[in-house]
């Protein structure tokens, strides 16, 4: 493949747009995928099937029908339990939200969780917190809900996860013979009854800042006052903590204030998404780029390794070896007057370029820009960049600084070598590990697992049993963060709270509640030591455990009102750590200088793991990762140029060896996958996949990296070696699945050359409306613009821009009218009427209304629609994970995803364009061709008003209805899914199979084993209805509105239709309900604008997803459809008429 | 041999129609419950409302099964005037509520668990009643009791005169089928009725103000239940401003 990679095709056909390096070259790999609707089904399959075994199979499934039959009567019995004593408040069958939070790497991310009936079905981001949400917005009613990313929304699939810990388990003998025993909480108790204060205890904890933690830690060091602390997570700060330690004199919090800032530029750093402050980062990058249509647009520098989250929506963004971006920013500091640093960088056109108009963007942005340094690169580098934000005047304005509690226990990399050294020493009796899997994470070159076993007795708290739990004495059950009261500390220090949703499915405890039991605290639930440790929080008296209250009793102090506020908002507000201002100790240079020569390796966050800990999680597991739209994998991404170097293609095993400070090897086998845009010399590596133990779902996914990590610099080595194995490992890349335009490959290429008459010059007619006649047109797909192209725009009246300025408008000629076209027609020119009324009655803005043209098919009181700003959205897949969430979308697995059968109703298509093996967006003159820049496009159903799958059906199972939304039936689909094939958006998904159950039975998963798909799901899978195979434990996460699909129909997305109609019976429900009681009730009701969000809309955090009714004026999508001038119609000239209408994309880049 | 294969050809058929028919499936599906509850004592004679017990019908989706702390108003077994505190038809209420009453008072508690009281988590005692569900329709199709009843859809429409089923149980009068369903989606008015005699069982169009005023009118014919139910149905579809028969056919309506 890789020899038609690089180099352009004859054949491409001006295309500027591509998915994937296949598309690049126009495989013939892929052009046989496309061909089919269905890639990878085999027909001859059934077709080989004897007759017999046909016969034999058709009678037995005969049969069972005729035993179903007479044996019921009608379906199961169900069984209506009411409670003893109804909580009061609750209705049952009635969804309530609780406000709670989650934990990673010691930063508390806001939730709002949703409770059917006692059961948590769904997370989404709280709205009142300071990072996820803006309480000032929530206040004015601008935000409903807090963002989400996809870990915090796919969260609580873990609480249900039938593969975690169930019980107390008690590990004895030797390594590779381990023995497992259940054992209770009891046993645990009564064997650590003996700790005394002498005991010599080593606790090793993940990190957590909330109050009750430090104050259960403060108590058990004192009653354990031998006891030694250390805090580990693999993705900690070390070198923004020493570098702010470097430019402060002491350790420092940076809080950015992105919606200030008009120039930013990250060196090395994933700050919209990485970040645990992302969700904030996001929403004030999308603020300043919406304003694109104001004219003003902030402009983002980004320079890496690799694309990522931040550089891939970059204006100007290059990659370049990790060890290049020091001499970057110093090259930075020098040309915007750092003072006291005399360097002289050595950098290349392109690199001086970037510099360069970085620099002159900064001074013209002093106050109102920012320098990003990623947790990847050095301190030095991070103490330079505090010194070029103190000198363009941004600390204060963009970039604030609080304390920081991740400093507190001193560097993590430093605690975890010491306690190494210690155990290996036998110094340590009994060591407790807190949540985490070091043994699995820690750095590969201290050897901690070697040293685990020195120590007499070890402990293991976890979700899950894994491999540190293997390596222990003992393995304790922890309570999911919604089974169990606890708290922590958010980005900016806002006390949150984490409140319980259920109680702990399998008898699990929390860490504090461990550490309680264990000092002896007189205090053994999670409830009580929070409560306690947030006395002064709320300042209260001495609180009373015995009782569980304050002085003055449980019911109406302030205290008591100060808690519940509390509980109810998931936080305590005003508990932000106070903004303290520093001076910088002068500029350095960074002191790096390392040999280019060598091969790179740079490490991040696994998209779908975490650090690993969210390994066993398959809705993760199978969201296409940004970039490389991986799913079930992590390979190593290496470059285009590498590539060719060492002769590799996609899927190619090498092995990848580095060699650590104390010169002992680290040594791990990894597939590669070729990335566009990517920097040669460097292999990008994720964290957290390749586990060997910790779930059936975990187990054997990917390649597990950490082996390759030592203690010195943990993000980089800057040399490493690389050969090819020869092995191959299959990958599940989603990039070329569901290509919108097939069509544009060229005449016949679908036919394989052959003629095929109309079929072909409907393609040909497709392709140069869509893709452009000649070389260089941008085609229909993707409408995207500089700032300066539109602002041309923004000066001429009306909605056209570039656009829509192609657009083809309404075709008048068809076929035949819509059913009822004119009384629709008719009502949309009431709708306008009624509007003018308001207008000249003074109840509307006379603003709002002109431009505005209600939508005049299939028309009701509503008219749903959807808006999608290609401008704001990042493409980080939240709104997947929350649509898999919220519809009970099944994950599939890495064999059904190789055969482009993923599930998910919406995607995200990445384009490309330019040359893949290019390293930067920018030209250095008129005629560079040497760039590359990426683009993502949210796609799902788009509820063409000319729907083209209604078309084809032949029992009508996807059916209009009349406020606008493409129904779908799954009670009628026969699942012949012509819709499927008719649709051109290609956002419909078939269930080939009972997804759901699928995942219980053993042939969910099979061999990953080089070769491919090696099994023939056809005829393995037995005939199962959900209902009899779910596990008991995983369908709790169902959502009870959405009906759960049984093979053999077609599904996609509703608009999430059920929070429609709930909103909808809300609002009518209470209107009627006053009007019976003979209120004065004034009009009828419409659902007001902000009562719908759909899940993916809530998940955004930048707001690029908009939903609502267009006929109501006011509602923001109508404004941004009927004014907007970004809007326009994906596939128009297809006369579809989408509801949903993407916005173009509006980049802001640099001139030659 | 002929006849016998023509004979089958038309038997079979018929068998699997009739038999997957939802009358045939459905209609008087009468199961035994835990407690033989009569709604014809206590609806029917004691004239209790709806309401009383199933609360939730104007506020959510399903209408909720009442939780015993309901009963026991009445039936409190540690009270001494608890009526029928000693039958042992309400076993099943006294085994669920025991754990839940408080020695003080009587009355159950939110609170249960102290030392003295068992634990309510004990699977022999503080057990929940489990009824066995008479409606229940596929789980692909959604119903709304809150959008019905507040909008003037009576329980009889559906449920029948269950203020005259007794101690045998509530039994299925309606199929429940989707035909049935569509039948009133096409033409509510037919069904409708003030919102106010929703739960009055026994109501009828004739009782209407305005039916009686039309018949001294003249304009209805005495008796003429069916013009009476027209007139007052396309009253109330107007007044609560019921859906159009195109909206409320759209699938989505009750598919999701």
């Amino acid at each position: 493949m890789i020899e038609s990679t690089p180099t352009a095709n004859d054949d491409l056909q001006g295309r500027r747009y591509w998915r994937s390096l296949h598309e690049y070259s126009n495989s013939p790999e892929l052009l046989e995928k496309i061909a089919q609707e269905f890639p990878d089904y085999d027909p001859d399959e059934l077709l080989g099937m004897s007759r017999r075994k046909f016969m034999k199979l058709a009678g037995a499934s005969m049969a069972l029908a005729g035993l179903t039959l007479t044996g019921c009567r009608r379906w199961p019995k169900e069984k209506v339990v009411a409670h003893n004593a109804r909580p009061e408040g609750t209705l049952p069958g009635v969804p309530e939200m609780y406000a709670s939070m989650v934990q990673r790497n010691g930063v508390a991310h806001g939730v709002f969780v949703t409770s059917f009936d006692g059961r948590p079905i769904h997370v989404a981001g709280n709205p009142l917190h300071p990072i996820v949400g803006d309480p000032k917005r929530y206040a004015e009613g601008d935000l409903k809900m807090g963002a989400a990313d996809a870990f915090t929304i796919a969260s609580i699939l873990d609480m249900y996860d039938p593969d975690r810990s169930r019980s107390v388990y008690r590990y004895s003998g030797q390594d590779g013979v381990r023995d497992r025993k259940r054992s209770t909480w009891a046993d645990f108790e009564e064997a650590t009854a003996d700790l005394n204060a002498d005991a010599k205890i080593a606790v090793l904890s993940e990190a957590n800042a909330g109050p009750a933690f430090v104050d259960v830690k403060k108590r058990f060091l004192k009653h354990f006052p031998n006891a030694t602390w250390t805090t580990w997570e693999p993705l900690h700060r070390d070198n923004e903590i020493r570098g702010s330690a470097l430019a402060f004199g002491q350790p420092m919090r940076a809080q950015y204030d992105v919606s200030k800032a008009m120039t930013l530029a990250s060196f090395d750093s994933n700050f919209l998404g990485d970040h645990a402050a992302a969700a904030k980062h996001a929403r004030g990058w999308a603020k300043n780029r919406k304003s694109c249509d104001e004219g003003v647009m902030s402009r983002v520098y980004a320079v890496g390794s690799a694309l990522d989250q931040t550089s891939s929506n970059a204006d100007v963004h290059m990659q370049v070896k990790p060890s290049a971006i020091p001499a970057m920013l110093e090259a930075l500091a020098s040309a915007i007057g750092v003072s006291g640093l005399e360097v002289t960088p050595d950098l290349d056109d392109a690199q001086s370029f970037f510099v360069e108009k970085l620099a002159k963007d900064l001074k013209a942005n002093q106050g109102a820009s920012l320098v990003v340094v990623g947790p990847g690169q050095p301190a030095s580098v991070h103490a330079l960049a505090w010194s070029i934000n103190e000198t363009l005047g941004n600390l204060g304005q963009t970039v604030s600084l609080t304390e920081e509690p991740a400093a507190e226990g001193g560097l993590y990399v430093d605690g975890i070598a010491n306690l190494v050294d210690q155990m290996s020493a036998g110094e340590i009796d009994t060591l407790l590990i807190l949540g985490g899997n070091p043994v699995f994470d820690a750095p590969a070159d201290l050897g901690f697992a070697a040293a685990l076993g020195e120590v007499g007795n070890s402990v293991h708290l976890g979700l899950y049993e894994n491999e540190t739990s293997a390596s222990c004495d003992w393995h304790l059950p922890e309570a999911h963060y919604l089974e169990t009261w606890g708290d922590g500390r958010a980005w900016d220090g806002t006390i949150c709270l984490q409140q319980p949703l259920i109680e702990p499915l399998f008898g699990g405890k929390s860490a504090i509640e461990v550490l309680a039991m264990l000092s002896g605290d007189e205090a053994t639930q999670g409830y009580d030591l929070v409560r306690r440790a947030w006395t002064p929080a709320i300042k209260a008296g001495q609180y009373d455990v015995s009782t569980s209250s304050w002085p003055g009793g449980p019911i109406d102090t302030s205290a008591e009102r100060a808690w519940r506020a509390a509980v109810h908002d998931g936080l305590l507000a005003g508990t932000a750590f106070p903004v303290v201002s520093a001076k910088t100790r002068g500029a350095r240079p960074t002191g790096i200088s390392v040999t280019h020569q060598d091969l790179q390796l740079c490490f991040r966050q696994d998209p779908k793991t975490y650090d690993g800990r969210y390994a066993n999680n398959g809705w993760l597991q199978e969201v296409p990762e940004l970039i490389t739209k991986m799913t079930w994998d992590n390979p190593a991404w290496i470059s285009v140029d590498d590539a060719l170097k060492y002769e590799l293609e996609n899927g190619d095993v090498v092995k990848i060896a580095v060699e650590f400070d104390n010169k002992s090897r680290g040594e791990i086998e990894c597939a590669v996958f070729i990335t566009p845009g990517q920097a040669p010399g460097v292999v990008v590596l994720t964290l957290g996949q390749g586990r060997s133990y910790g779930g059936r779902i975990a187990r054997g996914v990917g390649f597990n990296t950490y082996p390759l990590r030592g203690s010195g610099n943990q993000s980089l080595a800057y040399s490493a070696e690389l050969e090819k194995t020869g092995k191959t490992h299959p990958l599940a890349s989603t990039s070329i699945h569901h290509l919108i335009d097939t069509s544009k490959l060229g005449p016949n290429a679908l036919s394989g050359g052959k003629d095929r008459g109309g079929a072909d010059a409907i393609a040909a007619w497709g392709m140069d409306k869509r893709v452009g006649k000649k070389p260089g047109d941008e085609g229909k797909l993707i409408k995207q613009a500089s700032l300066e192209r539109y602002k041309l725009d923004l000066k001429k009246p009306g909605q056209k821009s570039f656009a829509n300025d192609d657009a083809h408008g309404d075709l008048s000629l068809q076929l035949y009218d819509a059913p009822l076209a004119d009384e629709f027609a008719q009502r949309a020119v009431e709708l306008k009427k009624r509007a003018e009324e308001m207008v000249a009655a003074g109840e509307l803005d006379a603003e709002l209304v002109e431009g505005w043209e209600p939508a005049d098919q299939f028309n009701d009181k509503h008219a749903w629609g959807m808006s999608i700003d290609m401008t704001a959205c990042m493409g980080c897949g939240a709104c997947v994970v929350a649509c898999q969430s919220e519809n009970n979308i099944p994950i599939v697995g890495k064999d059904q995803v190789m055969m482009s059968r993923e599930m998910h109703w919406g995607r995200i298509d990445t384009y490309y364009r330019g040359k893949p093996e290019a390293t930067r967006n920018f030209k250095l003159d008129k005629k560079d061709e040497d760039v590359v820049d990426a683009v993502h496009m949210p796609v799902s159903c788009v509820h063409c008003e000319n729907a083209p799958c209604e078309q084809v059906c032949p029992v009508a199972a996807t059916v209009h209805d009349t406020e606008g939304l493409n129904t779908m039936v799954y009670n009628r689909c026969i699942g012949t899914r012509y819709c499927s094939n008719n649709c051109p958006y290609k956002v419909r998904r078939f269930n080939y199979f009972d997804y759901h159950s699928k995942l219980d039975s053993d042939s969910f998963r099979n061999t990953r084993e080089p070769g491919g798909i090696s099994n023939n799901p056809w005829l393995k899978m037995p005939d199962q209805q959900p209902g009899d195979v779910i596990d008991q434990i995983r369908r709790m996460v169902f959502n009870p509105d959405v009906t759960v699909r049984m093979r053999g129909v077609m599904e996609k997305c509703t608009y999430c239709t059920q929070r429609i109609t709930r909103a909808k019976i809300e609002a009518k429900a209470r209107w009627a309900e006053d009007l019976t009681a003979g209120k004065d009730v004034a009009d009828y009701p419409y659902v007001q604008e902000g009562d719908i969000v759909t899940a993916c809309a809530a998940a955004c955090a930048t707001e690029a997803i908009t939903f609502g009714d267009l006929n109501d004026p006011k509602s923001k999508v109508a404004q941004l459809q009927n004014k907007n001038k970004r809007t326009y119609m994906l596939l128009d000239e297809l006369n579809t008429r989408p509801r949903t209408k993407h916005m173009g994309l509006v980049r802001n880049p640099v001139k030659a | 041999m002929l006849l016998g294969a023509m004979g089958g050809g038309m038997y079979v058929p018929a068998v699997v129609g009739l038999g997957l028919n939802p009358n045939t499936l459905n209609k008087n599906y009468q199961p035994k419950q835990p407690i033989p509850y009569s709604h014809e004592l206590h609806v029917g004679q004691l004239g209790m409302d709806c309401t009383y017990c199933h609360t939730s019908v104007n506020n959510a989706a399903f209408a909720a099964v009442p939780p015993v702390e309901t009963c026991i108003t009445c039936h409190n077994p540690a009270d001494g005037s608890g009526v029928k505190k000693t039958s042992p038809k309400l076993e099943p209420l006294h085994r669920a509520v025991q754990p839940y009453l408080d020695a003080a008072t009587g009355y159950p508690t939110h609170e249960p668990g102290t030392e003295d009281a068992p634990n309510p988590r004990n699977p022999d005692q503080g057990k929940p009643i489990e009824w066995i569900k008479v409606h229940d329709i596929a789980d692909y199709a959604y119903f709304s009791h809150q959008a019905h009843v507040t909008k003037g859809v009576s329980c009889v429409s559906c449920h029948g005169r269950v203020d005259r089923m007794g101690e045998e149980g509530v039994y299925q009068v309606e199929n429940l089928s989707m035909g049935w369903c569509i039948d009133c989606h096409r033409a509510p008015e037919k069904h409708l009725r003030p919102p106010e005699e929703v739960t009055n069982l026994a109501w009828t169009p004739l009782d209407d103000e305005e039916v009686i005023a039309a018949i001294k009118a003249g304009t209805i014919k005495e008796g003429d239940v069916d013009a009476a139910q027209l007139l007052v149905g396309l009253r109330v579809k107007e007044q609560y401003n019921v859906h159009n028969a195109a909206y409320m056919q759209a699938c989505s309506t009750c598919h999701r």
